[in-house]
């Protein structure tokens, strides 16, 4: 396929908007034709900016008089609907009468204007971020298909090239979820990097803000911009924060990646077992160290993050749910908001004991290699509408299996990234997971750049949106 | 504590955890939450006794957010 302005990543883009040989108007009307001509088959946008082209307008008359901010100048940017905005409402992808959120731009947005970018519109979520399917959003590479929650609007926009780069939230995958099974790059840093004032919460100790790109190289970019101490965020670090691309393109040769042989790599398709094979001896070949593990105290994983993630929504939602206005909710929506009155106080606090044994046991195995390589995703994007899937030989609800690989992260905090690391067999993208220790994002980076430069994933567009 | 004579019995679903929803919604969430406790089943057999629970109170924290 002929490389258009569209087709390029953050880092290809930026150098030519800096020296004016694309201007950020001529770069955003072109996704605003594609959104208009595309987005009716993916239904990925909620809402355009009605100004994205005074934006960039704004934005190429900065550059043309030398006042370029940096990568992210000019560049079409959407924003996941669960991210407040001061000029484009959010609805958090719920149609509840008497809901409102404050009309002011949440951190990250505030950081992406200030950095010059574009927001060109509000990617739809699933709704309150709780789940894998984020209706009616189809995926690109295969439209009976879901793409993935509950950042699937900015998964299939990422995808389908009608926009650059895309703001996620990720609670118990979501994030990473969508870019497996659409085929983008998507970073969940550590928790307290990048912060969620601004951000509908689902579970406070849970949640992480983060981006959706093209490739790795541009997630560094974007957490360039994202990344930093927030007061207004209780969960906000406040500790330096270093220029993530600095490690992209450096050697991986002496890096140790751990392989955890059970939890990680049970009950998985068969295809997303045989791409993430290959691509932990992709990067053996590099010179990389593959070290094996195993960690026994995964199996209590899915109970603790049930009982903080059910608790923690439904004390989020307890003034809806006494206001009755959890009947307008979506049904999935409301049985898991209704349901985490079921959680009682001890199962939630043994549930953030067992935290702490985890952390723990990550810092172990953290003392013995660099990073941890992982399917993203037991599977690869399934049918809108089915609700089990069978894995393995073994029939299983495909929301369950969905985020088995990458809770335990969001459990523990720790970064990780999802890097596109081959097709299924129907050609429905398959997702790499590297995580690493906390606020170890550069070698995340690193080791997910240098695997994604030994292939062309990054560069494949589904042929519908081509 | 002796029961007040006038007393109605607790309950357990709409007093204690106040799930206040109809019979048949709370059947159909209980239902839903089979799998669920079949998870959170397997943490409670653990001793956890000694384990200080990950999320840790921070008296400070108002005070750094207001400043």
């Amino acid at each position: 396929m002929p490389e258009s302005d569209w087709t390029r990543p953050i880092a290809s883009l930026a150098p030519d908007i800096r020296s004016g040989r694309i201007s950020p108007l001529s770069l955003t009307e072109s996704f605003v034709d594609r959104i208009e001509r595309f987005d009716k088959k993916l239904s990925s946008y909620i809402a355009i900016a009605g100004d994205a082209l005074n934006q960039a307008n704004v934005a190429t008359k900065e550059v043309e008089s030398g006042n370029w901010r940096g990568p992210l100048h000019g560049i079409p940017i959407a924003i996941k609907d669960n991210y407040t905005t001061f000029d484009m409402p959010t609805t958090a992808g719920s149609k509840t009468p008497g809901l409102s959120f404050p009309m002011v731009d949440s951190a990250c947005v505030e950081r992406l204007r200030a950095a010059g970018a574009i927001l060109v519109g509000k990617t739809r979520t699933h709704e309150f971020a709780w789940g894998m399917v984020t209706p009616p959003v189809k995926n690109p590479w295969d439209l009976d298909r879901i793409p993935g929650g509950s950042s699937g609007g900015s998964g299939a926009a990422v995808a389908a090239g009608l926009c650059v780069a895309a703001l996620g939230s990720d609670t118990g995958g979501s994030i990473r979820i969508p870019a497996s099974l659409c085929g983008t790059v998507g970073l969940k840093a550590t928790f307290g990097r990048v912060s969620r004032f601004g951000v509908v919460p689902h579970s406070w100790s849970l949640d992480h803000a983060g981006p959706l790109t093209r490739t790795v190289a541009d997630a560094a970019h974007m957490l360039n911009v994202l990344a930093g101490y927030d007061r207004r965020d209780p969960g906000s670090a406040n500790r330096p924060v270093p220029d993530y691309t600095a490690t992209l393109g450096k050697p991986i040769k002496g890096l140790r990646i751990g392989v955890c042989r059970n939890h990680f790599f049970e009950s998985i398709e068969t295809d997303v077992e045989r791409a993430t094979e290959n691509a932990i001896r992709d990067l053996a070949s590099q010179g990389a160290t593959i070290r094996e593990f195993r960690m026994p105290n995964l199996r209590y994983g899915l109970g603790a993050i049930f009982a903080i993630e059910l608790a923690s929504s439904t004390a989020y939602h307890d003034a809806s749910i006494r206001a009755g206005r959890t009947l307008h909710f979506q049904p999935d929506v409301r049985t898991l908001v209704e349901m985490g009155r079921f959680v009682t106080a001890v199962d939630y606090l043994k549930a953030e004991q067992f935290r702490r044994v985890l952390m723990e046991d990550f810092r172990l195995v953290f003392e013995q290699v660099d990073v941890i390589a992982s399917p993203s995703s037991p599977l690869t994007a399934w049918k809108a509408g089915e609700s089990m899937v069978e894995i393995g030989g073994r029939d299983e609800s495909a929301l369950a299996a969905s985020w088995r690989l990458s809770y335990p992260y969001n459990l523990t905090g720790l970064p990780a990234i999802s890097v596109p690391c081959g097709f299924d067999r129907r050609g429905l993208p398959i997702g790499l997971q590297i995580a690493a220790k906390p606020f170890d994002e550069q070698t995340v980076l690193q080791v997910a750049n240098a695997y994604e430069r030994m292939h062309d994933w990054s560069t494949r567009f589904p042929d519908t949106f081509a | 504590m002796p029961q007040r004579p006038s007393a109605k019995p607790l309950d357990p679903f709409a007093d204690i955890l106040a799930a206040k929803v109809d019979s048949a919604r709370l059947q159909h969430n209980l239902a839903a939450f089979r799998d669920v406790l079949a998870e959170i089943e397997k943490l409670r057999q653990l001793d956890l006794t000694d384990v200080h629970p990950a999320v840790v109170f921070d008296p400070a924290s108002p005070y750094e957010m207001a400043t």
